[in-house]
């Protein structure tokens, strides 16, 4: 993974410092909320329901064994013992002190870690897939280029101050067309290929969201060369920063923008825009790339025997390890090697919540069965990119202790789900004990395997934290006269070729919202042809069949 | 009163006077008073000094546009930050190529004089002289 040199650890290092400097200004009454809010915010720090939330960033999903240690250590010490695992790879914690933040950002930077700009109208952390670098038929590793986008962002002089929160994702290169960054629902989404002479080129999406108004982001350059990355994206900060709405928030995301200009009027003027820069601007040089590139250490990996008949056996003996094996495990690029999900979605425990002896057995495991680095997903999952396949055995054991083995990655209790009326200001209902109620409900490994793969998320309100117009299944609290309601859609997709999904029709209160979900499944059971995933059945069926039912029975 | 900083140092009020851009003219001697969504012109840069007006503290746009005023238009004068200027933002203004601000009532003088000077260096190069020094390993 990335190491810092000793100009990114000056900067953090001076960051902290700044925010110090600040926060002690606020306290002493030097500085108005309304001042100091648009400080703490690019500093991670958000005040939520009941108390601040500091969200830390992992770019792009990455972490060592040593921070993810630090983690525990700020949970237990400045918090309530556990972090929440966020769907934009992060780690937030929910009850830190205002005053003793300038304290846990010290303990980050000294870990190369900081919380610069996971909050406020900049430029967020960029994501990526969590299996960048290890994924089998992975042809091109998009971290390189995550990062240099993060050095690039980061406290950007011009692009620090926009008129909405900006969020870039770069998916990696696969033989297979899978997409774990769901780059179509970003501000800039990246799609990083090679052209038929072998160069990195880019395709470029954007003005792709979720929140209120749901869109697809539009391709709008193909085959973007990659010394021209940065050029390219600055021409199109340039232009939202002119020209985004400011007057309203709603309004205010590249994807109005891009609507009210469309994708082509929007497109000739980052042309524009970028004809007066690519020349002028330095582009990325072979050897800026080359640099950053060199400060990923490969792991090293060991000549191992691939799959070997131990495993098999061990497979066979034992049904439950086995059917860990088939979803939570992941082909690797280099034989004898494996990557592992930690799914932390147990019942009863709110998505992505892990605690901090969580994190610390994360962190051994890390060390001992693979190189010391763990990856976060946007499901809110705990990812060991390199495992030893001799070790699986003994890891699956050690995680089923900690309650981080259950067999359901990419099944219907893996849940995304934002934190909603439990924690959230903004929330119209609550989120987390709907996600509990589906996972008791569907409790029998027999049938969540037998529904296949199936995405259920769920937000607590229209801002989507929770990605509901993605899921396969999504979920959406609203208000109706001051009680809980949930909306229901149906064939949302963040993968390749994504789709938002339907609404199935009127709201349901809270007690209905599991039987409800049962009777679209039962509709997906009696109508799918041999082995047809939901997502399939749906586009071929379509909403009609799923409406009938869902609201047949409260007639 | 505002204070005026310029290239760092408080210093006394100038006298330049600035005149929107509607009705200004090349060979005026005034200086140009520019919103922060006002379109430049290829005549602006004859100007002896230009002043953006920033609306609010937060609003990034004025940014942009000193930018383009030093990069595109080749205006080499005084560029000046007018309005709700932020004492805790003045890093940004100068990497923009801010030359001076003039600094409300209310605000932190000492801040803001220390302001540009916080970090050592940063990530990308900027269209202000000042800061040629800065990390040109990315953009
Ligand atoms: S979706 Fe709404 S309720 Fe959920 S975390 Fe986001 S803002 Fe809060």
């Amino acid at each position: 993974m990335y190491r810092y040199d000793t100009h990114d650890q000056q900067f953090v290092d001076e960051r902290v410092a700044h925010y110090r400097d600040q926060t002690e200004r606020y306290l002493a009454g030097g500085l108005s909320e309304d001042e100091f809010l648009q400080l703490r915010l690019r500093n991670g720090l958000y005040v939520q329901r009941l108390a601040p939330m500091l969200r830390v960033a992992v770019p792009y999903g990455t972490l060592s064994s040593t921070q993810l240690r630090r983690l525990a250590h700020i949970s237990r010490t400045y918090d309530r013992g556990y972090g929440h695992l966020s769907t934009r790879q992060n780690m937030q914690f929910n009850w830190p002190e205002l005053a003793e933040v300038p304290d846990i950002l010290a303990e980050l930077a000294d870990v190369q870690m900081h919380a610069i700009q996971t909050s406020g109208n900049c430029i967020r952390n960029t994501t990526t897939d969590e299996l960048a670098g290890v994924a089998a038929n992975e042809t091109v590793d998009a971290r390189p280029y995550c990062e240099l986008i993060r050095q690039w962002s980061t406290a950007h002089p011009e692009f620090d101050w926009l008129p909405r929160k900006f969020k870039i994702a770069v998916k990696g290169s696969h033989e297979a067309s899978v997409d774990r960054a769901a780059i179509a629902v970003h501000d800039i989404g990246l799609g990083v290929k090679r052209n038929d002479d072998g160069e990195v080129v880019f395709d470029v999406f954007v003005g792709g969201g979720l929140g209120r108004t749901p869109v697809i982001g539009a391709l709008i350059h193909d085959a973007l060369p990659e010394a021209h990355l940065l050029t390219y994206l600055e021409a199109i900060m340039r232009v939202y920063n002119r020209y985004g709405r400011r007057d309203n928030k709603y309004k205010a995301r590249i994807k109005i923008l891009v609507r009210a200009m469309t994708a082509d009027g929007f497109r000739e003027r980052v042309d524009a825009e970028w004809a007066a820069i690519r020349e002028t601007t330095d582009a990325v040089s072979t050897e800026q790339l080359a640099e950053v590139r060199s400060r990923f250490e490969r792991p090293a990996y060991e000549a191992l025997e691939d799959q070997t008949a131990a495993l098999s056996a061990a497979r066979l003996a034992n049904p439950e390890f086995d059917r860990w094996m088939r979803h939570c495990v992941f082909e690797h690029q280099v034989p004898g090697y494996a990557s592992v999900m930690l799914s932390t979605k147990v019942t009863g425990i709110p998505p992505g919540d892990v605690t901090d002896t969580q994190m610390e057995a994360v962190a051994d495991w890390a060390d001992n069965f693979g190189h010391g680095e763990i990856r976060i997903s946007h499901q809110q999952n705990f990812v060991l990119p390199d495992v030893r396949q001799s070790a699986l055995e003994t890891l699956w054991r050690e995680a089923k202790a900690q309650q981080l083995a259950t067999p359901n990655v990419g099944l219907l209790t893996d849940i995304i789900c934002c934190p909603g009326g439990d924690y959230c200001s903004l929330a119209n209902a609550k989120s987390i004990p709907v996600a509990e109620a589906i996972q008791q409900r569907f409790d029998t490994y027999d049938d969540l395997y037998d529904l296949g793969p199936i995405d259920l998320n769920i937000s607590g309100c229209m801002n989507a934290c929770g990605h509901h117009h993605v899921g396969h299944i999504g979920i959406l609290g609203v208000d109706k006269k001051g009680e809980e309601f949930y909306q229901i859609s149906l064939g949302g997709n963040s993968h390749t070729d994504a789709s938002l999904g339907q609404i199935v029709g009127p709201s349901f209160g809270r007690a209905e919202v599991t039987d409800v979900i049962g009777k679209i499944l039962d509709v997906y059971v009696d109508s799918r042809t041999d082995d047809e995933s939901f997502l399939q059945c749906f586009r071929r069926i379509g909403i009609e069949p799923f409406k009938e039912r869902v609201y047949a029975a409260t007639h | 009163m505002p204070q005026l900083i310029k290239k760092g140092k408080l210093t006394d009020a100038d006298g330049m006077e600035f005149v929107a851009l509607d009705t200004w003219h090349a060979d005026s001697g005034n200086g140009l008073l520019l919103q922060v969504d006002d379109e430049p012109n290829s005549e602006i840069a004859k100007a002896p000094a230009i002043a953006i007006h920033f609306g609010a503290f937060n609003d990034g746009r004025g940014l942009s546009l000193a930018v383009l005023l030093r990069s595109r238009y080749g205006f080499e004068g005084d560029l000046r930050a007018v309005g709700d200027v932020h004492h805790d933002l003045v890093h940004y203004l100068v990497r923009c190529g801010f030359t001076s601000y003039e600094l409300p009532e209310g605000r932190d003088l000492d801040v803001a004089l220390r302001g540009a000077s916080v970090y050592s260096r940063y990530y990308q190069p900027c269209v202000a002289q000042a800061h040629e020094d800065a990390l040109k390993r990315v953009a």
